[in-house]
């Protein structure tokens, strides 16, 4: 092996200038993450195109036959309107909440507390779906649930609600326990944006000129964590598109389809109607709207590396 | 020197790209003879006998034999006493069932080494994700559970059974169970899995504390009902009626087919499931929902967020007075410190015009292609056997497949009494929404429709949704398989 690169030209002593340790730092990874992802994605949409339909794999072209179903089907419509309220009040109001609150954590004032705080926040982040959803779906319950519970202890009747059973709400209680399990993950985001050491001396610059608090915010803050804000919003996007245990966890779906989105439809059509192209149909409606929620990151980070 | 030494850098340095790009090559090649074999495999899966090996590791290895065979029986004898069998009773009570199983098995056949893969999840959910991996990539289990209906016609479709016909002359099975369960598992002529048990989905079960105390007997047709409803919501203001709890969906399909059967009767009920009347200028179906419309007011409000065994647990909590559940609520109200006659009685739901028992079973079947086809079939012999069903239906909860079993068998006096019924009323069964006379996508898609209806009742727009989803689903051709007496 040892004399096999005594003969070898220059340039080609350049073009292999990798070692082993290199290829499998990066290569392994590359060639893992391309074939298992992008040739699952690649089949998912062959087989949307296909007949499966059934337990038993059925490869022939169909066309565009699962496609019109899914576009005929009203579950399909509700779903989309469903996801779509999902990324418009699951996404902005966290953005915003989290917002102010890691400017007012980071100018607040209390050192101490800070960290302390951060934790709690960041707690609900830290817990899965599964036990989020099955907590918030006792509190939730109409008649036995500790809210309602609470409200009637204090007299508040009117406030009661119906909640997660009740079909004109349903999506909008699901909503907040989004909102709730997101938030202090939004917020260490944008804390670590705005710890640049550009932008603390920038605001201590402001401070010394005599800029009030909200003009710091607005005016020196914002424009300059652009970059995490647009990070933190991607993945809040694709997170509110993909939302599916929530919904198995505390609805299922219900009631009637009033909470149902592509990804719980998805699950049902491949695994209880067995209608497995239709299922793949969805997937591939999924990974377009994701595609197009990307567009603006993938746009932003461009510019960057590139200009 | 300093060449020399630059040298030895630069070869080692090309020993080790070299070495490198034998790496990525033994990992492409891998990857790809992977993927190679489980296409091929996919391909060969229906009709065809495919024994598959795939190793990757550094040096790959793919040894594959595809014999183009349709299997039935090996008469090897020097076939492995091995079962390999797929099953979903994991939860508690099912799991003691599924022991009990094994147990009867090895002391018929002490030879034979169980390979278990039980895929925990209600319902079976889960095991049908990762039996159909298995099935599709043309490595089949032995056996596997299976409920009759459309979920065995779906493995029938799929040519992934072996019929049975042989092993049912043998074992004379069609004489000792009703007909209508022996329907549920025969397709196209042939039977395919024997079945274990029976599950009834229309029972209504009542508080008996209560029922007395208000003086009242158990309805058996929608005219009591709304009597009994009434007087439960006078006397007892806070309690509901009827608990219900439609989060899985079924549940509500369950209360509209306990409605549904008695306007429309039997006949018609079957007809109905099998596409052959339109939902929009069926009679019959308008009626159950403005019945179902006309009760819903006395349904627990909050059902949607309700497994079934929470509505059950509305019965025991006092929150409310009945709850429409199949056989499998037994157990769960003796697990409640509730004793069956006691502190719950239960009645089937309609009883006039006819007493029908809407069910289902478990079952298993051969699979095409089996590693061990003769344990198998010793597995199926098993099944049918008495002191099998004793031993796991006791347990598990369903009623017995044979009807030379003593129904004193049930320590229950709720499931002796059915068992009685069957006995003398063998034709009396129909395949429920559980086993499913029309195929799961309108199934699935249909209790949606339900459970919406009880939450909005709107007639109209339920008849339409329904007859479109029909139609979507092509319920006519799908379930044109199933038979009960003359339809």
């Amino acid at each position: 092996m040892v004399s096999l690169g005594i003969g070898v030209k220059k340039e080609k002593k350049r073009r292999f200038r990798v070692s082993i340790s290199e290829i499998l730092i990066f290569l392994l990874p590359l060639i893992f993450f391309t074939v298992i992802l992008y040739l699952m994605v690649g089949w998912t949409f062959y087989i949307s195109f296909s007949n499966w339909e059934g337990v038993s794999p059925k490869y022939e072209f169909a066309g565009l036959k699962w496609y019109k179903l899914m576009f005929n089907l009203s579950r399909f419509h509700i779903d989309v309107r469903n996801n779509l309220t999902w990324l418009l009040l699951g996404v902005f109001p966290t953005l915003l909440i989290a917002i102010f609150l890691a400017y007012f954590l980071e100018i607040g004032g209390f050192k101490k507390g800070e960290s302390l705080i951060r934790t709690l926040i960041l707690y609900p982040a830290s817990m899965s779906f599964i036990v989020t959803g099955t907590i918030w779906s006792w509190m939730y319950q109409p008649d036995k649930g500790v809210i309602n519970t609470l409200l009637r202890l204090l007299h508040l009747d009117f406030l009661q609600s119906k909640f997660v059973t009740d079909q004109a709400t349903a999506n909008y209680w699901l909503i907040l326990i989004f909102i709730w399990q997101y938030l202090g993950f939004a917020v260490i985001i944008l804390q670590a944006s705005m710890r640049t050491t550009e932008l603390q001396e920038m605001v201590e610059a402001a401070i010394i000129d005599g800029a009030s608090k909200l003009d710091i915010l607005f005016r020196i803050i914002l424009p300059n964590i652009r970059g995490g804000i647009l990070i933190l919003l991607s993945l809040l996007l694709i997170s509110a598109l993909k939302v599916f245990d929530i919904v198995y966890i505390v609805t299922f779906g219900g009631p009637g389809y009033s909470t149902d989105v592509l990804a719980f439809f998805m699950y049902i059509a491949t695994f209880q109607q067995h209608l497995v192209a239709l299922g793949a149909g969805l997937a591939v409606i999924i990974f377009l709207i994701a595609f197009i929620i990307i567009i603006p990151y993938t746009i932003y980070a461009m510019k960057r590396w590139f200009a | 020197m300093t060449e020399d030494i630059l040298r030895r850098k630069v070869s080692r340095r090309r020993a080790l790209s070299t070495a490198g790009k034998v790496a990525i090559g033994a990992i492409v090649a891998g990857v790809v003879a992977g993927i190679g074999g489980y296409y091929s495999g996919l391909s060969a899966a229906p009709g065809k006998k495919v024994t598959e090996k795939v190793t990757v590791t550094e040096t790959t290895t793919v040894t594959k034999t595809v014999s183009p065979t349709i299997v039935t029986r090996t008469t090897s004898p020097t076939e492995e006493r091995k079962l390999e069998i797929f099953h979903w009773w994991t939860a508690g009570g099912e799991r003691e069932a599924a022991d009990a199983m094994f147990r009867v098995f090895k002391k018929h056949y002490p030879d034979v080494t169980i390979v278990e893969n039980p895929v925990a999840g209600g319902g079976g959910v889960s095991h049908r994700v990762v039996l159909q991996a298995r099935l599709s990539a043309g490595l089949p289990p032995d056996t596997w559970q299976t409920l009759g209906g459309a979920e065995l016609k779906a493995y029938v479709d799929g040519g992934y059974l072996v019929p049975i016909d042989d092993l049912w002359e043998e074992l004379k099975y069609a004489d000792v169970i009703p007909k209508p369960l022996a329907d549920m598992v025969t397709i196209e002529g042939h039977r395919w899995t024997v079945p274990l048990n029976i599950h009834i989905q229309n029972i209504l079960y009542y508080d008996k504390k209560l029922f007395s105390e208000l003086n009242l007997s158990p309805p058996t047709n929608y005219d009591e009902l709304m009597k009994t409803v009434k007087a439960i919501k006078e006397a007892k203001p806070k309690k509901a009626p009827l608990g219900l709890g439609t989060k899985e969906k079924w549940e509500a399909a369950f209360v509209f087919d306990a409605l549904f059967l008695e306007v429309a009767g039997p006949e018609n009920y079957v007809k109905f499931y099998k596409g052959l009347s339109d939902p929009k200028t069926d009679p019959a179906f308008r009626k159950a929902l403005e019945r179902l419309k006309e009760l819903q007011p006395y349904i627990y409000p909050y059902h949607a967020g309700l497994t079934w065994d929470e509505s059950c647990g509305l019965v025991v909590s006092g929150d409310a007075a009945m709850v429409t559940m199949g056989t499998w609520a037994i157990g769960y109200f003796i697990s409640r410190g509730w004793t069956p006659g006691k502190e719950f009685g239960a009645v089937n739901f309609p009883q006039k015009p006819a007493r029908i028992l809407l069910g289902h079973t478990d079952s298993y079947g051969l699979a095409k292609g089996a590693p061990h086809p003769n344990t198998c079939r010793d597995w199926l012999r098993t099944v049918a056997s008495p002191d099998f069903q004793i031993a796991v239906d006791v347990t598990q909860g369903g009623m017995f497949a044979r009807l030379d079993i003593d129904p004193k068998e049930f320590p229950d006096p709720i499931r002796q009494e059915m068992q009685i019924y069957l006995r003398n009323n063998p034709d009396k069964l129909i395949l429920d929404q559980h086993g499913s006379i029309a195929p799961f996508s309108f199934t699935q898609a249909y209790w949606d429709v339900m459970a919406a209806f009880i939450t909005t009742p709107d007639i109209d727009k339920t008849i339409s949704d329904v007859a479109t989803l029909m139609e979507t689903y092509k319920v006519k051709e799908e379930a044109a398989w199933y038979h009960w007496g003359s339809v």
